[in-house]
Formats: structure tokens, sequence, C-alpha cells
């Protein structure tokens, strides 16, 4: 997934562009390049985001292909904080993708954090570092990262705060979101149950006034439950998706790490 | 026309549909240029003018790839206003014509060439003759006493064949100009959205209104 | 004094960093987040490269899918400018987002909308968003909507056939231009004009709005008229959905009015206005 659309028609016929045009192939076989610099290392993520916490959670299964890697390779981040050990830090980043360029973009961006801190004296803000989490990834436009990030952390007003990527840096603020192999499982799940999607007034009347449940902030151990749940299923109907759970709450006290067993299978 | 890159022969389509055409006459030079802007499957605007005033008496009118052609044609634009002002007088016609074929022969030549297909009207004040240049996007440059660009040189070359004369004045210009119009309104398959119609002459360029409401059927 | 002192000198610590080496790549970091030095494969064509990276028209197993379909359309009328969006996102069949923001708040009087790549439409918005409080700054006075829609057209031009995908339209009123409204997309094309729809659902929304558009249009019936026309598209085009976005801008600037779920407005249109008889709301 990268992007958002196609600002024209999807016709059959040629489009008005030349570079734009669909290549055809007289060979009918698809376009072979050399330069292959990516992997699928599988995996799946989730954030949600609360009323004074966030939540970010990762497996820790490193896949590729069909053989598994490993069992533990962490998908999640600190960002920021003192030395190697990110004390203090209280922003989070999961990616998953390609492992080594969601290294490579963790790197990055602890060192625009902390270069951040060295100069001003001060930390980042979540929205801040969100910003510029879509510039490094727009930076590589031409070459992008081949990873779905979601960066987590505490806003000014000290509410959770969630942001989601695509490969090529076009960010959203939300209230949970699922990157991965899993995503397409775990997502329609996260709709129903925190923004509850498709719920409505029980004794409501049918018709048009029948009204949409109310999304409300949840709280910590509600989250928590709802993350385990996902991943549990998730684990359950995914090849790549496994091992351990890896979950990082982030609060206004800093981040606290958890980590329970998957299914090893 | 023939060209050797598949894609460039599939590229020559998309904007075929776009119409371009010259006539020039006694003492004047008619441009006109079809006035959609099309993109996929829409006509995004149907006032679209396709033509740059280059000096007092030399118009440009282009079609090709988007983008590229507004972007040349104001290139070129500059460059010839640019002479004007610094020589106080101004390129004829053929100069002009000259320039332009040599930035587009340059241009072939780059990492990026410009897909432009132009046609130069002009009224040369010291040769009191007017001119027009066919000019492609390969840099292939004639002096042309009318002529056309896209799917309009099918229908509208073989009219001026028998039609043309070299002294006709201004009416039968446009007149010939209307057969040309009808003919495409008749036959084309798509709606271009009438023409925009330029004349240049020796008291400069003017936009000739060009009533283009009646619906023309094939026998 | 010594607040003067701080203004003009520079932060401490501003030379803080490593090598030689990390000292450039931190400097490319920190010095303009906006840079436009962008990192290229090294591969002798990157736009062909990148092709079959990303573009799934071309490439069906591409390992990074660029998304299809969207709906946004923007017209001039009497009362100003009215701008609306849905609001999704897909990638293939996968419905990506649907509270996406279509429309971008370049300032409080332009606005541009959002159809092809949504990366490159935030960021290139936003980088004109910067270039226009620049002119504000350098001139005194705010950018026309007529150079900001050519500084964003010369700019896409600049990295044309680079793989850059964006469909925009530029609106805003300014006290020069009264309403003006401009259409770019990543061609280089920049067109001026009165009503444009843009994206996968376009033609929906221009049947819609082409019936019913005149410039005499009352600003409720402008309102309504916006928004029917996303309805329509979201309800033909799969590719559309979500959420309607609405604005409105007048000389004071821009004002939203509402981003709304279109499930609830499509059951009021078909329930009180009886339209989209196609749809049955009961078993026959």
């Amino acid at each position: 997934m990268a992007a958002l659309s196609s600002y024209s028609m999807p016709t059959e016929q040629p489009a008005f562009s030349f570079q734009n045009q669909p290549q055809s192939h007289a060979s009918g076989g698809p376009t072979q390049h050399s330069f292959y610099p990516y992997t699928d290392n599988g995996g799946s993520t989730l954030g949600i985001s609360g009323s004074s916490f966030t939540i970010i959670a990762g497996d820790t299964r490193m896949t590729s292909g069909y053989n598994i890697l490993t069992r533990y390779a962490p998908k999640l981040f600190r960002i920021g904080g003192e030395g190697p050990e990110h004390a203090g830090a209280k922003i989070v980043l999961s990616v998953v993708g390609f492992a080594a360029d969601g290294q490579a973009l963790q790197e990055r961006l602890d060192m625009v954090v902390k270069m951040y801190r060295y100069q001003h004296g001060k930390d980042m803000s979540v929205h801040a570092c969100a910003q510029r989490l879509s510039h490094i990834l727009y930076n590589k436009r031409f070459f992008p990262y081949y990873v779905q990030a979601i960066l987590g952390g505490i806003d000014e007003e000290g509410v959770g705060a969630l942001y989601s990527y695509d490969p090529v840096g076009s960010y959203e603020r939300e209230q949970c979101r699922a990157a991965g192999a899993a995503a397409s499982l775990i997502m329609p799940f996260l709709d129903n149950q925190v923004n509850l999607k498709n719920q409505y007034e029980p004794d409501a009347p049918q018709g048009l006034e029948k009204p949409q449940l109310q999304p409300q902030p949840l709280d910590r151990q509600t989250v928590e439950e709802l993350v385990r749940d996902a991943f549990t299923s998730a684990v359950e109907r995914h090849i790549e998706v496994g091992d351990g759970l890896q979950m990082m709450v982030i609060t206004k006290d800093g981040i606290e790490e958890l980590y329970s067993p998957l299914k090893q299978d | 026309m023939a060209d050797t890159s598949a894609s460039r022969e599939s590229c020559l389509h998309v904007f075929e549909l776009e119409v371009l055409l010259g006539i020039t006459g006694k003492d004047f030079t008619i441009i006109a240029a079809s006035k959609a802007a099309m993109r996929g499957a829409s006509i995004l605007k149907p006032n679209d003018d396709k033509t740059r005033i280059l000096n007092k008496q030399t118009l440009m009118a282009f079609v090709g790839e988007p983008g590229d052609t507004v972007q040349f044609a104001e290139y070129i634009q500059a460059n010839i206003q640019l002479y004007s002002m610094r020589n106080a007088s101004d390129l004829s016609p053929y100069e002009v014509s000259s320039f332009v074929r040599a930035e587009l022969a340059k241009s072939l030549r780059s990492r990026s060439p410009y897909t432009v297909n132009l046609l130069l009207g002009g009224y040369d004040a010291i040769k009191q003759k007017p001119e027009l240049y066919w000019i492609d996007y390969l840099a292939s440059c004639a002096p042309l006493p009318y002529a056309a660009h896209g799917y309009a040189q099918y229908y509208c070359l073989s009219i001026l064949d028998k039609h043309h004369h070299p002294d006709i004045d201004y009416e039968q210009g446009m007149k010939l100009l209307r057969m040309c119009t009808d003919e495409l309104k008749r036959r084309l398959p798509i709606d271009f959205k009438g023409v925009m119609v330029k004349v240049i002459d020796k008291d400069g360029i003017r936009e000739e209104p060009y009533v283009d409401d009646k619906q023309v059927y094939a026998a | 004094m010594n607040s003067l002192v701080a203004r003009y000198s520079r932060p401490a610590f501003q030379n803080e960093g490593y090598g030689e080496e990390e000292q450039q790549q931190a400097l490319a970091d920190f010095a303009s987040p906006l840079s436009l030095n962008f990192a290229l494969p090294p591969v002798a064509s990157s736009a062909s490269w990148l092709r079959a990276m990303t573009d799934d028209h071309s490439n069906p197993n591409c390992p990074i899918k660029i998304a299809h379909g969207t709906t946004t359309l923007a017209f001039r009328f009497k009362g100003g400018i009215i701008v609306a969006t849905d609001s999704r996102a897909t990638a293939g069949n996968w419905i990506a987002s649907q509270t996406v923001k279509k429309v971008i708040e370049i300032n409080s009087c332009l606005l541009g909308t959002m159809a092809g790549g949504a990366a490159d439409c935030q960021y290139w918005l936003a980088y004109l968003g910067m270039q226009c409080r620049l002119h504000e700054l350098r001139h005194k006075r705010r950018i026309s909507v007529a150079a900001a829609s050519k500084i964003l057209a010369n700019l896409v031009y600049s990295y044309k056939g680079k793989g850059l995908s964006m469909g925009t339209m530029c609106a805003g009123v300014t006290p020069s231009e009264g309403p003006a409204l401009y259409y770019i997309d990543s061609d280089g094309t920049r067109l001026a004009g009165n009503l444009f729809c843009v994206g996968s659902g376009q033609t929906f929304a221009y049947g819609v709005l082409d019936a019913e558009y005149k410039y005499e249009l009352e600003d409720d019936e402008a309102l309504e008229l916006g928004r029917r026309s996303i309805l329509a598209a979201t309800h033909r085009d799969a590719f559309s959905g979500g959420f309607i976005n609405l604005y409105h801008i007048q000389e004071a600037g821009w004002t939203k009015h509402g981003f709304s779920d279109t499930n609830p407005i499509f059951w009021e249109t078909k329930l009180k206005k009886g339209e989209f008889s196609n749809v049955t709301s009961e078993l026959v």
C-alpha cells in the first residue's frame, strides 16, 4: 500500500499522457528488473490511542517467504531519550514490511529526535516528530522505504496520539490502525470495537432514526485486552504472524513494555 | 509522422484528436485551434486557448503532450519577447520559425524532449506577405500555404488542396475554414468543442468571433 | 540587550555532531526538512524502476501498492467556490482508510484538493503553502491563486516522468482575482476554469454537477449540489466513499461545512427524496 488514488479515470483507453500509459509487453510477461532491494519480512503491528495513553503492539516473528528467520525480532522502537537505551523516551515507532528498511528508518528518526534535543534543549513533540517522519519517508519518494510505519506518543495536551503512514510518507492521525500482513484481519475488528462501526443503539427504531453508537475513549485495560484478542486471532489465521506479542504503553510517565508469548507454530 | 518507437506511435494517437488548422491568403493568416482540453474520459475545459502571441505579428498554436505544450510555448514566447525588448524590433515569422525549430531540435536530442506539434502563423510586414509554418516535435519545419495537425490533416488537407489559392481574400479564407470545421464536425468521432480562430494580418493579431453552434450531419 | 543577543545568536550546541560524514547526513536531515534532494535508486532509469515497484497498473505484483480511486470536485459560483471530496483511500481492493482529509488547507484563503498519490499531494501542497507564506513575507501581500497554482504546476513539471501522480485543484478568493479555480496535474497541465471534477469518480460527479450547475447558484444550493455530486460518485464508483468533506470559500476565507458520513446521507436522499430508485430498501 502506498498512496491514495489515481487522479484520472481507470479506462481501457490509453490515458492522455505519454508517461502514464500502461506499458504493453509483447511477450505478455511481467517486467523483469535485476535490481530488487526488498523482501517482505511479514508480521503485523497495531496501535490504539486513548485519552491519556497510546498502545502500540507488534508480533515478534520475522519471516522470509515460508521460512521463519527468527522468533524474536522486535518491530517496536523507542525514539529519542537518553543514550542507546532511550531512557525517558516518550515516542514509539513501529515498522512492518521490510525489516532492514524499518531499522534504517528507526535509526534516522531516532537521530533526528536526539539531535533536536541537543540543539533546542527540549523534547520534540509527537506532532513535530510525526511530520518529520513523513518528510524522511518522502525524501525517499523515488526509492521508497518498503515499510508501513505507525508512530505513537502523547501530545501536548496529554492525550494519546497515533499517526499512521504509507511507505512514501502520507500520514494521518487516527484512533487506531493495524498494519502489515494481518492488517486486513485486524483492522475490521478494530473498526468495530474501537470506532464502533456498524454498531447501533440496540433499542432504537429502525430506518433513518437509527443512531450509530458514538465511540468513546477506551480505558487502558480494555485496549490491552483488545490488542491481545486481535493478535491471538490473527495468529490463528495468518502464517506470518506469531511467536510473541510485544506491547508498548506510552503514558505521560514514559514507556512501559510488555511481552507475552503467542502460538509458536 | 513516421516514427521508429512504438510508444511514440501510440502517443501520436493521443493528441491527434486535437485540431490545429492554418490557412494563408493574399494578406492574412488564419489559425484555428480546437477549444477542448481533454484528459482521459473527460473534457476538463471547453474554451481552452491553445495559442500564444509571440510578437506583434507572429502567433504560435500548439498541441501535444499535456504540460509540455504550455511550458514550451511560454518558453518560446518569453524568448521572442525578450528579443523584441532588447532590440526594439520584432523577429520576422521566418526568423521566429528558425528559432523555434532550433529549440525543438535541441530538445529532441536531450534527455526529456518536448513532445509538441506547432503551427506558426505570421505576417511579414516587410515583405508584406502572410506566412505559415508547420512544425512537429521531431523539429521538421515547412513553410506552407495551408497546414494542419492531428486527424484534422486527413480531412482538411484534401479540402484545402482542392479549394485553396494563394491569392484568396479574407472572406474566402473564412469560407474555407468553415468548410474544414464543418467536415470535422461531420466526421470526427469526438467533440472538440469547436475552434478558436485567430487572424494575423498587417494590423496585428486578433481573435475572430466564430459562430460554431450549428449542427452538421453526415449525409 | 540579552533578549536581542538571544534573538540573533544561534541556539547553543548548534554544532553538536559527529564525524564529517555523519555531519553531512545530519545536515541534510535537519538543515532543511523540506529539502528537495531525494534519494534515488542506483539504477540507470529510476523512473521505470519506480514504476515496476509501485505501479500495480503495469505490474500487478508490485511490492508497494499505489492505490486508485477518488472523487474530488470544485466549482466557482456567485457566492465564491465550493470544494467537495470523498475520503476513501484504497490500495488494490483494500480500503486503506475511510477518513482521509482530501482537502488541504494551504492557508486561510487557499485550498488544495488531493487526488493521486496521497503523499505527493500532502508533501507538495505543504511545500506550496511554504512558498505562499514566503511570497507573503517578501511582498507584503497575499499571493494570487494564479501565481500559487503556477508555482505548483512548474514544480510538478520539473519532476515530469519521475513518477509523481497528482491531480489537484487550487481554489481561493483574492481581492485581485475574485474567486479563482485552477486544475493542476502531474503531467504539468494547469487550467483555469469554473468547474472541475478529478479522480476515478469524476464522470459520475460531472453528470450530476453539469446538469444543475449555473453561476447564479445560491450558497445553500451550491453546497447541496457539491454534496450531492460527491454522493453520486461514491454510490457508483467503488474507489470512492467514506465521508463527504465540504468547504466553501469566500473573500473572508474558507469555511468548513462538515465531514459527514455518506451512509446516512444516502439513505436520507433515497427515502426522503425518492432518488436512487435502483436500490431496493426491502426484499421483494
